[in-house]
């Protein structure tokens, strides 16, 4: 027995030394693995270089923030409509709609206004109500705006809030609900004791932001970046939302500095094929949802599965592929052809909005947005030129990651809120949400809304971002 | 007497003997494709009778096509290419303003469409649409011969044009030192939707309809017996005559033969094919091209096929631009040239395309679907065909009887092994590894593609194979 054992343990000092040592060794083990259980993986940070040629080896980058206004010219409006005034168009086919694409007879229409009655200068005058500016960061100038509130209540903190936009999106989408979350109890909105200060940057290569000279340019740049964008600032602990890349970006953000982000509030969430287990669940869940976690608005959005999230996304996602492997080609004509650029962007506005907007005539784009909205994002791509390097993002992203997976052994810890939108492209339920996001605070399902949620209901959007910050302050 | 065993006993042989006959029959029961009827011109069919006239046609330009097509190129807006991307990303722009500069100041579309006119063209209404084709008959005939008709079909990006260095080969063989056993009369169509052919209004015009389209053609010019040559979806345009009409099909020639619908067998040939590559009839040459799978079948196909997904799901979009920007027309049209010529040619900053093709010659293939505005509708056959996904309509499942050969060039983005093609094409008569070259075998290596058309046609000549059918 042991305790015979015990009692023939000799006592000699190479046994005085053992036991003590074997009692450490043990010790520092426990620890150890008590530890590394508690320690939160991060996604290395590491550096970049996107400028033209090579880094320069001496000196500091300029650091200087520098206000920036748009402008626009007498030329650039002259050549614009002349281009417009040239544009050739293909009559659809016979009862197609939209399901062959953009409908040539609505996109004349779109165009004799954007010709005749949309005014850019105004527009710019528009966009430049908040204040704009550039800095550079690893090369590059990187474009921002940042709203402040006009008036704080008194003892109230201001959050500050990074919100990153998508393709073929831009921080303009967000001109609509910064108002509600900078002054909400201006706009009716009375969520208690939460106001932000608002960055909105543009993702490098889209819009106001210089384009990457070099290849490799991935979300994960992207995070860095904007990590010390934030930096710059003067901002530690802040707050992110994002949609569309956005929300890849913002999810990459927090699983690299996770000390930094005090929430992550998204409007979509990607997350990686599963496999087996994954199969299991959705055969199962057609038939008893709430046995592998699905709610009934789970499994009303889910299902028929083949046909909602894989024959819809294969007819959907042909752009992705020729962006994805073959970008300078896909946008070449596009910077060239306003026309080409408005239909190859508007029809995402329509078909990412409502999937029942595929058989109407007009796409269903005047039934939620203007076209002075519409048209102004569509300007920004157009003057700038910055479609190629739009869609170059796709390659770097999917080329070294084809289905996003490859951060999600680390998972994001920091506290997450989702809202869900019924008309997004794909629904995620919370419970396989919750394998990659490991804190979500709240998960909301929204009434109505597509993918691009703060452009179309801002209000929705801001009321949910507003609850999740408030439950966060309070834990 | 008989028991009850054995009347039951019996029963089971006759319903076996039944299911063997069934079976028997079954397989012999020859099925065609059905002709598709349709008519695809504006708003109602009239009740008129159709007219079916064949009219000359002369292709044209003026002035101002070329002054607007001028103003156009002046005023292009190129992007950077990223440091040392070469033609990964797709087309390099810096190797586009080339291009574009060599568009504007030294291509001569006036003198290319001499060159267009120089075969006689026309055009006919077929099922409500104008059917543009050249038609070419041989200089000259030597005593007791005939001129055998032949069914050219170009693909995308393609057109009629690239028939043109191969069409006098085939016509004359013997000015070009090549055998005149056979000589050819040659009909090269533009498929409605590309070039100068009119494009369908209605929807569902898919290979089936152009097959039909085409079979109406040549009996309208009054061949009851014709070959028919294809690659890209000439390819299929020519399988689907083939299993249409393949009492009017003497032969099928084929610089491409994919295989569609893959089953379980193909699967495991994919798998063991490498190891084992006579137990799937695999040639050495087979496993050259074919394997690694990983790499030169799905990587590839994934890296190269997103034209296709958009074309096949939204091609008003896409081609949108394209028709309003010819050098964006102009980028999406030679990168094909450029990938499917060679696929190394990623790897240089001017995508090869001259070490192949020369800029006339490709600029005037462009010119063809920059003139007519055709771009959006030839991608709409994309979507025609591949809407259902792939390998899944009627005509996929059906076999190919026609006497057929194969040519098969190594540069091709797949590689089809004979046993593959073997199971749809069930009468091979020739199937050659070709030394050099890639998917526009008739632009690029007319000669290599012309000597093969004609061993295969003087095999099935000298052995009267389409009457073994």
């Amino acid at each position: 027995t042991i305790l015979c054992l015990l009692r023939s343990f000799e006592y000699s000092q190479k046994n005085a030394i053992l036991v003590p040592a074997a009692a450490l060794g043990v010790g520092g083990i426990l620890v150890f693995w008590l530890r590394s259980r508690h320690k939160i993986k991060t996604i290395e940070m590491g550096d970049g270089w996107w400028g033209s040629g090579e880094r320069p080896l001496k000196g500091k980058e300029d650091e200087s923030i520098r206000p920036f206004k748009i402008e626009t010219s007498d030329k650039e409006i002259e050549d614009l409509h002349r281009r417009l005034e040239q544009a050739r168009y293909t009559p659809p086919l016979e009862g197609a709609a939209f399901h062959y694409g953009f409908n040539s007879n609505y996109l004349r229409k779109v165009v004799a206004y954007w010709r005749n009655q949309f005014d850019w200068r105004k527009q710019v005058e528009v966009l430049n109500k908040y204040p704009h500016f550039q800095t550079t960061i690893e090369g590059i100038d990187i474009h921002f705006i940042h709203v402040k509130p006009s008036y704080v209540p008194h003892g109230r903190a201001v959050q500050p809030l990074l919100m990153v936009h998508g393709w073929p999106g831009s921080f303009y989408e967000f001109y609509k609900i910064i108002p509600l979350l900078t002054e909400p109890a201006r706009h009716g909105l009375n969520e208690g004791d939460v106001v932000f200060e608002v960055i909105c940057p543009s993702i490098p290569g889209y819009g106001f932001s210089e384009a990457p000279h070099q290849k490799g340019f991935d979300s994960v740049a992207t995070a860095r970046i904007f990590h010390k964008l934030m930096n710059r600032l003067g901002f530690k602990q802040y707050y992110l939302q994002g949609g569309d890349w956005g929300s890849r970006i913002t999810t990459n953000m927090a699983q690299m500095l996770p000390q930094s982000v005090k929430g992550l509030h998204l409007n979509v969430v990607f997350i990686n094929k599963q496999g087996l287990g994954r199969i299991i669940s959705v055969m199962l869940g057609a038939y008893l949802p709430w046995l592998v976690g699905l709610t009934r608005e789970d499994a009303r959005r889910i299902y028929p599965f083949m046909e909602k999230n894989v024959y819809y996304l294969l007819r959907e996602s042909g752009y992705l592929h020729i962006q994805a492997t073959k970008p300078d080609t896909a946008g070449c004509g596009l910077n060239d052809s306003p026309v080409g650029l408005a239909a190859y962007i508007l029809e995402k506005f329509s078909t990412w909005t409502d999937k029942s907007f595929l058989d109407k005539d007009d796409g269903g784009l005047e039934s939620k947005y203007s076209l002075d909205e519409l048209l102004t994002n569509v300007m920004i791509y157009w003057v700038t030129s910055s479609i190629v390097s739009s869609v170059r993002y796709y390659k770097e992203n999917f080329a070294k990651d084809p289905d996003l997976t490859a951060h999600t052994r680390v998972g994001v810890h920091v506290p997450t809120g989702i809202a869900a939108f019924p008309q997004e492209l794909a629904h995620t339920p919370r419970v396989w949400a919750k394998q990659m996001f490991k804190n979500i605070v709240t998960y909301s399902y929204m009434p109505r809304g597509g993918h691009f949620a703060a452009f179309e209901e801002p209000k929705l959007l801001a009321q949910d971002i507003m609850q999740f910050v408030r439950k966060v302050e309070q834990l | 007497c008989l028991s009850l065993a054995g009347i039951m006993l019996l029963e089971v042989f006759l319903a076996l003997g039944a299911l063997i006959i069934y079976f028997l029959f079954s397989k012999k029961k020859e099925e065609t494709l059905s002709f598709k009827e349709g008519w695809w011109g504006k708003g109602q069919k009239p009740d008129a009778e159709e007219d079916t006239t064949i009219r000359p046609f002369k292709v044209e330009t003026t002035e101002e096509e070329l002054s607007d097509l001028f103003r156009r190129l002046d005023q292009a807006r190129f992007t950077e290419p990223l440091e040392n991307s070469c033609f990964h990303y797709g087309t390099n722009s810096v190797y586009l303003r080339k291009v574009v500069s060599y568009w504007k100041n030294q291509f001569n579309w006036k003198k290319q469409v001499e060159v267009l006119n120089k075969y006689p063209q026309f055009k006919t209404k077929i099922q409500g649409i104008d059917i543009h084709f050249v038609h070419v008959k041989p200089p000259r005939l030597p005593e007791g011969h005939s001129a055998k008709p032949l069914l050219m079909v170009h693909g995308w990006p393609g057109s009629f044009y690239e028939f043109y260095k191969i069409i006098p080969l085939l016509t004359d063989p013997a000015s070009h030192g090549l055998s005149d056993e056979n000589i050819f009369e040659v009909i090269c169509p533009s498929i409605p939707g590309y070039g100068f052919s009119e494009a369908p209004h209605k929807t569902d015009f898919n290979s089936v309809s152009a097959a039909s389209v085409f079979y109406e053609l040549m009996l309208r010019l009054g061949f009851n017996e014709f070959y028919a040559q294809g690659g890209d979806w000439g390819w299929l345009i020519c399988t689907n005559l083939a299993q249409m009409a393949p009492n009017h099909m003497k032969g099928l020639h084929l610089n491409l033969a994919s295989v569609t619908n893959m089953g379980f067998a193909h699967l495991l040939s994919i798998l063991l094919g490498r190891y084992f590559p006579g137990l799937f009839g695999f040639q050495e040459e087979d496993v050259r091209r074919m394997f690694p799978f990983w790499n030169k079948g799905i990587y590839r196909i994934l890296l190269e096929s997103g034209y296709a997904h958009i074309q096949a799901t939204k091609p008003d979009t896409v081609g949108c631009g394209l028709n309003d920007s010819p050098a964006g027309l102009a980028a999406y049209i030679l990168e094909k040239f450029s990938t499917w010529t060679d696929l190394k040619f990623h790897n240089l900053e001017d995508g090869g395309l001259e070490k192949k093709f020369n800029l006339d010659d490709l600029l005037t293939n462009i010119m063809i679907y920059w003139v007519s505005g055709c771009v959006v509708s030839s991608m709409r056959f994309y979507k025609e065909n591949l809407q259902n996904g792939i390998g899944n309509q009627k005509h996929d499942r059906l076999t190919v009887r026609v006497p057929t050969g194969i040519a098969s060039f190594p540069n091709e983005l797949l590689h089809t092994p004979r046993a593959w093609a073997q199971k749809k094409y069930t009468n091979i008569v020739s199937f050659h590894f070709m030394p050099r070259g890639g998917h526009f075998a008739a632009l690029e290596e007319p000669e290599l593609l012309a000597e093969d058309i004609l061993q295969f046609v003087a095999k099935v000549e000298k052995e009267q194979l389409w009457k073994k059918k």
